[in-house]
């Protein structure tokens, strides 16, 4: 009967149809949980969350995955469809989530290596590791570990937006780094905001 | 069938409410039972009630999200099992690098987090026209209902299969099967024969049987290298992810692929399988996945079209085009240029949830395509994918492009990991 209760008492709180179906945007960004979880906030390591991310950069990453600039075969599809749908109320929606930062455990030694490593990356991405608009850089902060990794790794190799002049400078500063300082990087930006 | 005749005797001797004392859930909540040959209504409801029939990728996704769009509706959702055990990477049981416990999950997520009332029975009849549910001890009233029942085999398609009962294995719904049949791979002698069967599309997860192969070719190249895989398809090629399964493949000389080679009858003494062009192919193992039609409660309740095996629907809002009030999503559709996955099915509970939300409220249903995406395992370690984007276009769903990653890698092992844990959470949690 406990079941009940809880019904009860949600049935008494909210009021007819106050949930996600009324939250602009959610009839478009509703397919979108089934990798980067409920509301755009991931629980898993190798997806972005997308809570709380600027409209302006998830605006960019859906332009950059639907033209390929940035290869992805899983976000070009589907950046297409955002396209359709209309981008500024997807974009819109996740903005409007609440950010939370992962729970994908880190290790405290890399994460103070990170820390020692970051000094360069803090003049584009800021000391908080919050990003800036005016800069073009993306907020860092609680991301999983798994996927900041992977995207420095992808830079490395030159298979992140392959060819973008903007890009250059990060890419030569990313080969620079062996995957070991670059796993610690992860891990520190990772750990900002918990 | 068993089913069907408990309930008519039980009917019949006018004892069905006794059966029911002793479940759980809200059982009592039909009043005191009462010896009479009516079955009554089990929970009388003064408000908006929603009935989902079917608590797997599609029902359960669809009972959560009606709950957490109009709290102020009650959401019954019927379904037999008491855990949800995920077919999607259950091919990875068969080779050892899943255990079945990883694919287990509970209810509570829906019960607790939701408050979605749970009746863990088989619906046994839908009655459209008063707006019924019928279970083996009376019946429930509903606004509209969600049915989800997923597939069901065509057992009778191949001859042997019906009596051949546990000996052969589908391991097609993850479950006791599943373990059952990663046992009899293990128990193979090092140079056995382990023989699977492709049945004809349409059926559940198109590319499944194909990473299927590969987790079977997979585990007999590294435990048991003089043993082999025979994979016989009824369709003329692989059906999905061609090219990139035929390069995985190469990995696999181990496997042996026959096109067009349906199986129409198993021999379990012989322990031989015959093609319908009467080849015969003697197994050590062998795994008959049969030809599917949609969830038998879909058929009985006639929802299905002149095929007899799929349900057609309205591509807005899920509703069945045979009866009103009524949305049938999930693997037991049919018309919607969409597979069998469960990607799909979890949208489609989406979809339907906020349709059934939208019609009860009186407003119209909003256009809402769909979105799928399906990983395959080619061994312990790498994955790949198909990836298809949909708009919706005069009503119609309409694919926009299907993309297929460039190979396999570690990398999108990793996103398909992604994937299933946070599209879990997406139904159950
Ligand atoms: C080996 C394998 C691998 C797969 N891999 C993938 C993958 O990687 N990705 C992917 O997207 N999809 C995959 N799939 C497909 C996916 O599992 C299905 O598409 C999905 O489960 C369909 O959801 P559904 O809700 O329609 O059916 P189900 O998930 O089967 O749920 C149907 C539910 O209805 C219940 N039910 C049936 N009859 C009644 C009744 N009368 N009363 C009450 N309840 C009833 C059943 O008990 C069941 O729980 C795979 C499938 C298999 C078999
Ligand atoms: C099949 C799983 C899947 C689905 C569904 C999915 N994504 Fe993604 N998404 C990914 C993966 C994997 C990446 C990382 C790709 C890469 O390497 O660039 C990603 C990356 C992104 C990024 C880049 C974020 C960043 O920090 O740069 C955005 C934005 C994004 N997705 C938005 C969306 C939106 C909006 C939807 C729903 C319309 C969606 N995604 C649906 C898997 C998915
Ligand atoms: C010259 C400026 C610059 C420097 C220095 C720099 N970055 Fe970046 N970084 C960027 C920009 C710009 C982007 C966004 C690229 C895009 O729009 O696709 C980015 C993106 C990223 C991303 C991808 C985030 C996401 O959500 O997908 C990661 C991870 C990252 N940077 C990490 C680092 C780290 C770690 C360092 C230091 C080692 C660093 N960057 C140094 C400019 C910089």
């Amino acid at each position: 009967m406990r079941a009940l209760v809880i019904a009860a008492a949600l049935a008494a709180a909210a009021p007819a149809a106050a949930g996600p179906i009324d939250a602009p945007g959610f009839t478009k960004a509703f397919s979108c949980s089934a990798c980067h979880g409920r509301a755009g906030a991931t629980r898993a390591d190798a997806v972005p969350s997308l809570a709380g991310m600027p409209a302006w950069y998830l605006k960019k990453a859906i332009d950059d995955y639907a033209a390929g600039r940035r290869p992805s075969p899983e976000m070009e599809p589907f950046s297409k469809m955002v396209k359709t749908l209309g981008v500024d109320e997807v974009a819109g929606y996740f903005a409007a989530q609440p950010r939370e930062a992962s729970q994908i455990k880190v290790d405290r030694t890399a994460v103070v290596n990170g820390r020692a490593a970051s000094a360069t990356c803090a003049a584009c991405h800021g000391e908080d590791g919050r990003g800036d608009a005016a800069k073009g850089t993306p907020d860092l902060t609680g991301q999983p570990p798994g996927y900041l990794l992977n995207q420095m790794k992808l830079f490395k190799a030159e298979k992140r937006s392959p060819g973008d002049a903007t890009l250059t400078s990060i890419k030569v500063f990313m080969k620079s780094l062996d995957d070991a300082t670059l796993a610690d990087l992860a891990a520190y930006y990772s750990s900002l905001g918990r | 069938m068993a089913r069907m005749t408990r309930r008519d005797f039980l009917k019949a001797s006018g004892s069905a409410a006794f059966a029911v004392s002793g479940l759980a859930g809200c059982a009592s909540m039909g009043g005191a039972p009462t010896a009479t040959t009516t079955p009554s209504e089990l929970m009388p409801t003064t408000g908006r009630r929603v009935i989902v029939v079917g608590g797997g990728w599609a029902g359960a996704t669809a009972a959560k999200y009606v709950r957490m769009e109009d709290p102020s509706l009650e959401v019954v959702l019927i379904e037999p099992n008491r855990k949800f055990i995920s077919c999607p990477f259950s091919n990875l049981v068969l080779s050892g690098v899943r255990s079945i416990g990883s694919l287990t999950f509970g209810y509570n997520g829906l019960r607790e987090q939701h408050g979605v009332k749970i009746l863990h029975e088989s619906a046994t009849a839908i009655e459209p026209d008063t707006r019924r549910v019928r279970l083996d001890r009376g019946f429930l009233s509903y606004e509209r209902l969600i049915v989800a029942p997923g597939i069901d085999f065509q057992t009778e398609q191949i001859e042997g299969l019906a009596a051949a009962g546990d000996r052969v294995l589908h391991a097609w719904k993850a479950g006791p099967q599943t373990v059952a049949l990663a046992r009899q791979l293990k128990e193979m002698p090092d140079g056995g024969v382990f023989v699977m069967s492709v049945p004809p599309a349409a059926y559940r997860c198109p590319p499944g049987p194909y990473e299927r192969a590969c987790q079977v070719a997979w585990y007999l190249k590294t435990r048991k290298p003089r043993a082999k895989l025979i994979v016989l398809d009824a369709n003329q090629n692989v059906i999905s992810k061609t090219a990139l399964f035929r390069a995985a493949w190469q990995a696999y000389p181990n496997l042996e692929y026959r096109a067009s080679s349906k199986v129409v009858k198993v021999d379990p003494e012989a322990r031989e399988v015959t093609t319908e062009f009467g080849d015969k192919v003697r197994y050590d193992v062998v795994n008959v996945i049969p030809p599917q039609r949609a969830g038998a409660i879909a058929v009985q309740a006639d929802l299905v079209g002149v095929d007899k095996r799929w349900c057609e629907v309205d591509h807005v809002t899920y509703e069945s085009v045979k009866a009103k009030n009524v949305h049938v999503i999930g693997d037991s559709t049919i018309g919607i240029p969409v597979p069998k996955s469960g990607t799909i099915a979890n949208a489609m509970g989406k979809i339907a949830a906020t349709a059934v939300v939208n019609l009860i409220n009186g407003r119209p249903a909003p256009q809402m395509p769909p979105a799928n995406v399906c990983y395959s395992w080619v061994s312990d370690s790498e994955a790949m994918a198909v990836v298809n984007a949909y708009r919706i276009d005069n009503g119609k769903v309409v694919q926009i492009e299907q993309k297929l990653t460039p190979g396999q890698s570690t990398l999108y092992a990793q996103h398909a990991t992604a994937w299933a844990t946070s599209i879990w959470a997406d139904i159950l949690a």
